[in-house]
């Protein structure tokens, strides 16, 4: 059997094996080491066999501060066995004022005196009697170890006892608990080696230095291999520790962005502050919309207005197919479409303004065009609502685009989300035509969510641009989408940021 | 987006088939609608006037009865409660407002399930009543310019057609009224107006008058002439008439359609009817009348009511009014189906399906259109008057498309190749991210709205003159866009001050400045912020962390003193361009702005504009130095 020994044990071992059976303190003084060392080295020995310990129990006196006013004139029972002594007799109420006792401490003489035979009592009438008197004459324990545990010294139950004081006399007057006493009962540790052990002492032990961190010094010199590596108790808690991490939203908005890239969008970006030109009007809302009510939309007073696009007959075509639907065959919204209204700056109520300017910039050949950014609108705040949401648009400009492209591509997208499971129903918004409302299926919450809307921009948004094919074109709420992969409650969770929630929210799910 | 409920019997007896429950539901969102599902609704009904209420989940009687405004909720026996009724509750579909109401959105569903197809054909009879519009409704101080009447014969009525009745004109209102600006509907009985006996050649007309003109509104407790009342009186203190007194602001007459042999009024558009002529159970003619904004929009409106009503009950009939103004006469209702035109070939294209003359015409016919003729590659379709949503051939496409079912539409892709291109702004932001995920920091996200409170004011700050200012912010706490990260970053602290430190957290985000180049006045800056709260945060660690930041954008980091009041002077600095231009700023916050946020631990804060394609921005959401 090979055993390798920490120096500790090694130590103990030895000195075991020169002294014989010894209390743990002792041999902690005999090899300067801590008690605790020495204890847990005595355990591990003992567990391999090494080392035989024994408990042996004892109790340990010390004074009271109450025992300590005592001292002098002994404890209250042995004054009143001596004002009895010198009077003969006594009543009970008279007791405090011949002994300058309080009431309390009178009480607690009566038993003592009484059960040690000393007085005997009939009805308030105390009366020395000879057992008594002889006591005064002798030692009275109690007030011997009074005496000498007066300066704060502890001592066994044992040491008292071997310098004529009785405890247990003492326990006997007074019960284990005596309120000028402090006893407390311990244990003695012995250790001694068995047989196992002292052989192995006697072959001789080789003892390994024990490091708790493998350092330079150790690799540098080699030493390492003379060495043990402290085990450590692998099941103790560390300092939790975190990576730096995106934030949810930011993850959401990633995966949607590579979505499209991947699909072969090129990405646009406008400012929040936008014309009603670019949000409204050139997508064929009429101006007296309620989505362009003040109620709903963010109007900005700095900077008022922007002027209308710099093309004159663009804007005459979109007014024209507001008024009368202009060369587009449709009937128009027959109403006098007013440039100043469109002029009005806003922050923009959807990014389908930036997909629109992207599209009016370069309206032939076949594009795709996405835009992923904020949009605003008027909502006070609460769980649900906040005046910023994050919405991604995307267009696609094809002559070979139809509505079955458009369900085909927000399948693809939405599946590429991880929703396999979708469907669309007919929608209705101002500036696509035919219209349709995406609903997907989510697995946990075994329901269906309304997800965005889409659509074929009408012909009379896209005809005053000069483009010809069919517009495919979606817009899609980020916020809804994160809220339902993160399973949050509260959309305020998404942006009045708690680190705490941002710091447990693991990285993969 | 208003939800109402459907009673499901009196929508079931009219489809003309058997169908499941869940089978309905599926027709109706295969029809657009946005249905929440089957429900129960209590009923209560006004004991003076008879008006039906629905009561959804514990909602209580209204305090006043929607029809007559009698006081409801405190008076015993005013309101009675009637059986609950079974409804489909869906939100209101406002682009096909001639499904509003049971009987009409059966009329749609039947072409659906194929139970009966094609044009709903509705005769109207020649007018007996003729009305006058004076000029006065066209003035621009008095302007209600449009109207158009009808009057309905053979009316037999009980309390839930009152109520179908009502909650139709009140949901025309919403929807293509906008809340009875464009257009108002008013329903009468034809047979309370008194003498209807002709002067110069008129029985009714459609006036103004001053708002001192008195007439017993709707609602009143008591007749003539206890019950009169001025148009500025029921404006001030009728219910109705504080609700929308918003539309008659600023005229100075106010419309009023009333006969001409008695002047009996019959109502003032578009606020409140007369009380003597209002709709009762016993009512068996009614004369209607719509008005608004214009001539388009009135007569739609009349045409879908009309229409709806005679659905109701076949037995209904219809006759015109002749409306006569300076312009000439013209008769309403007109429910002559408008014709467009529909190619097959153009049509499956755009759809994305196959699409013969003979399919296409079968699919229009299902939902309701009539079809005039057709050739061998288009359909000349007649287009019922009650839809209000057909303004171009496309529309008839989307119909085609529904009849079809979009469950049956194949999933395809655009078959052109193209290449996907990120905008540099938001590569340059991914690079950004990746070096402050690098230094071991959160990433948060703040609201780019703002106000100056918790803006410029918490940094000590005058405000800054680049900023964008919303007209109609809807709290006092936004206001205005961002110009600068550095607040939300120090607002974060606050928010998570009770959380262990250190904390370090950073934003990628854009700031907003005014700009007299860009299109619309404004324009954003991408930058990041830094900030890091701990015992120990210092300068030398803010100079560190800039130091790494500027490193990955491989320049050497070139900075100048900094004096801000949210900055301890001489432990903060403007990180500097090559060409001297400031790019950025940071440094340790000063205790000031810590202990006015209440935060007891050290911060420190660092902003840079991030380089797009490689060029910077100049740094300006703080001001220079004092």
């Amino acid at each position: 059997m090979s055993i390798e020994l920490t120096p500790e044990q090694a130590r103990l071992l030895a000195e075991l094996a020169n002294g014989g059976e010894a209390r743990i303190p002792d041999l902690a003084a005999r090899l300067s080491l801590d008690q605790a060392q020495v204890a847990a080295a005595a355990t591990l020995l003992a567990q391999a066999g090494l080392v035989t310990l024994r408990e042996e129990p004892y109790s340990e006196w010390s004074i009271t501060d109450v025992g300590r006013g005592f001292v002098e004139a002994g404890p209250p029972e042995w004054r009143v066995l001596h004002l009895l002594a010198e009077r003969g007799s006594a009543t009970l109420g008279d007791l405090p004022a011949l002994t300058g006792l309080d009431v309390k401490d009178v009480g607690q003489s009566i038993r003592p005196v009484t059960a040690l035979g000393w007085v005997e009592k009939s009805g308030t009438d105390l009366q020395v009697t000879p057992a008594g008197r002889a006591a005064i004459s002798a030692v009275y324990p109690p007030l011997a170890a009074l005496e000498r545990l007066a300066d704060g010294e502890r001592l066994t139950g044992t040491a008292l006892q071997a310098e004529g004081i009785d405890p247990g006399a003492i326990i006997a007057i007074y019960g284990p608990k005596s309120r000028y006493f402090d006893i407390r009962e311990k244990v003695h540790r012995y250790a001694a080696l068995t047989e196992a052990g002292r052989s192995l002492a006697q072959s001789g032990v080789q003892a390994r230095r024990e490091v708790t961190q493998l350092t330079p010094e150790l690799l540098a010199s080699g030493e390492w291999r003379e060495v043990r590596f402290k085990p450590y108790d692998i099941s103790l808690a560390t300092e939790p520790r975190h990576p730096g991490k995106r934030h949810p939203l930011q993850l959401v908005i990633d995966r949607v962005r590579r979505a499209f890239l991947e699909m072969g969008f090129e990405e646009a970006s406008s400012s929040w502050v936008e014309s009603s030109f670019w949000d409204f009007d050139a997508l064929f809302q009429p101006q007296d919309h309620p989505a362009r009510e003040m109620q709903d939309t963010f109007y900005v007073s700095r900077p008022e207005r922007t002027p209308l696009p710099a093309d004159a007959e663009l804007v005459a075509r979109v007014r024209a197919a507001h008024e009368d639907g202009g060369g587009t065959g449709s009937a128009g919204w027959q109403y006098r479409w007013d440039p100043r209204k469109a002029e009005k700056n806003i922050l923009r109520t959807h990014t389908t303004a930036t997909t629109i300017r992207a599209l009016a910039a370069e309206p032939t050949g076949a594009r795709k065009v996405f835009c992923l950014g904020k949009v605003f609108r008027r909502e006070a705040i609460d769980y649900k609502h906040l005046p910023i949401f994050i919405q991604v648009d995307g267009i696609i400009l094809d002559e070979r685009a139809s509505f079955s492209s458009l369900l085909g591509t927000l399948g693809a997208f939405y599946e590429r989300m991880g929703f396999s499971k979708y469907y669309f129903r007919p929608g209705f918004f101002p500036y696509t035509e035919p219209s349709v409302e995406v609903y997907i299926w989510h697995e946990e919450k075994q329901d269906w969510f309304e997800m965005g809307g889409a659509g074929i921009f009408r012909p009379e948004v896209t005809e005053p641009l000069g483009c010809t094919s069919p517009v495919l074109a979606w817009g899609l709420g980020i916020d809804r989408l994160a809220m339902l992969l993160y399973d949050l409650k509260d959309i305020r969770d998404l942006y009045l940021a708690d680190t705490e929630w941002l710091k447990g929210v693991p990285r993969c799910r | 987006m208003p939800v109402i409920g459907i009673p499901v019997e009196e929508l079931r007896s009219r489809l003309g088939r058997e169908i499941d429950n869940d089978a309905l539901l599926t027709l109706l969102g295969n029809i657009g609608c946005d249905v929440d599902g089957y429900a129960q609704l209590r009923r209560a009904q006004c004991a003076r006037c008879g008006f039906v209420m629905e009561l959804a989940g514990k909602e209580e009687v209204p305090p006043r009865c929607d029809r007559c405004s009698t006081e409801l909720r405190d008076v015993a026996g005013a309101a009675r409660e009637l059986s609950p009724i079974d409804v489909i509750r869906m939100e209101l579909l406002a682009v096909r407002p001639d499904l509003f109401d049971p009987a009409g959105l059966a009329r749609g569903l039947r072409g659906l399930l194929s139970v009966e197809t094609g044009l709903a054909r509705y005769e109207v009879g020649p007018p007996q009543l003729r009305l006058r519009v004076d000029p006065s409704v066209r003035r621009e101080s008095s302007l209600r310019p449009a109207i158009a009447c009808a009057v309905l014969e053979n009316v037999t009525l009980d309390d839930d057609r009152i109520k179908i009745v009502m909650k139709l004109q009140e949901n025309l209102h919403w929807a293509i009224g906008r809340d009875r600006k464009h257009a108002s509907i008013g329903v009468y009985d034809l047979d309370s107006l008194g003498s209807l006996d002709p002067v110069e050649g008129f029985h009714l007309e459609y006036t103004t008058e001053p708002p001192d003109f008195r007439f017993v509104p709707l609602g009143a407790t008591a007749p003539a002439p206890a019950g009169l009342q001025s148009g500025h009186e029921i404006l001030e203190t009728h219910p109705k008439g504080m609700a929308y007194a918003h539309l008659l602001a600023g005229f100075d007459r106010y419309p009023i359609l009333r006969t001409t042999a008695e002047r009996r009024v019959l109502s003032m558009p578009p606020i409140i009817n007369s009380e003597e002529t209002k709709v009762h159970l016993g009512s068996r003619r009614f004369f209607i009348d719509v008005t608004g904004s214009g001539p388009r929009i009135v007569q739609r409106t009349l045409s879908i009511l009309v229409t709806s009503l005679l659905e109701m009950d076949r037995a209904i009939t219809a006759r015109a009014v002749e409306l006569v103004d300076e312009g000439g006469a013209r008769q309403t209702p007109d429910l002559t189906p408008q014709r467009a035109v529909i190619d097959a070939e153009r049509a499956g294209r755009l759809i994305g399906i196959p699409l013969d003359v003979p399919t296409l015409e079968s699919l229009l016919l299902r939902m309701r259109h009539g079809v005039e003729k057709h050739d061998g590659t288009t359909v000349t379709v007649l287009v019922p008057a009650y839809r209000n949503d057909i303004l171009h051939e496309r529309d008839l496409m989307e119909d085609v498309a529904i009849a079809h079912g979009y469950d049956n539409i194949p999933r395809t892709l655009v078959p052109t190749l193209t290449v996907g291109r990120e905008h540099p702004r938001e590569l340059a932001s991914e690079a950004a991210r990746e070096v402050l995920l690098g230094l071991g920091a959160h990433e948060i996200l703040n609201l780019v709205l703002t106000a100056p409170e918790s803006s410029d004011e918490l940094l000590g700050l005058p405000a800054h003159p680049a900023t964008v200012l919303l007209d109609n912010p809807i709290t006092s706490e936004q206001t205005q866009l961002r110009t600068g990260l550095l607040p939300g970053l120090l607002q974060t602290f606050a928010r998570n001050r009770h959380h262990p430190l250190p904390q370090r957290i950073f934003e990628v985000g854009d700031v907003t400045y005014l700009d007299a180049t860009a299109e619309t006045g404004a324009r954003e800056v991408r930058h990041l912020g830094l900030g890091v709260i701990a015992p120990h945060a210092g300068f030398a660690e803010a100079r560190a962390l800039a130091e790494a930041v500027v490193r990955e954008w491989g320049m050497s980091l070139a900075l100048r003193a900094c004096e801000q009041p949210f900055l301890l002077s001489g432990r903060s600095a403007w990180i500097l361009a090559p060409d001297g231009r400031r790019i950025g700023v940071f440094g340790e916050v000063h205790p000031e702005t810590l202990t006015r946020l209440g935060l007891q631990n050290p911060a420190i804060v660092l902003e840079l504009v991030v380089p797009v394609r490689g060029e910077l921005e100049s740094y300006r959401a703080l001001p220079l130095d004092r």
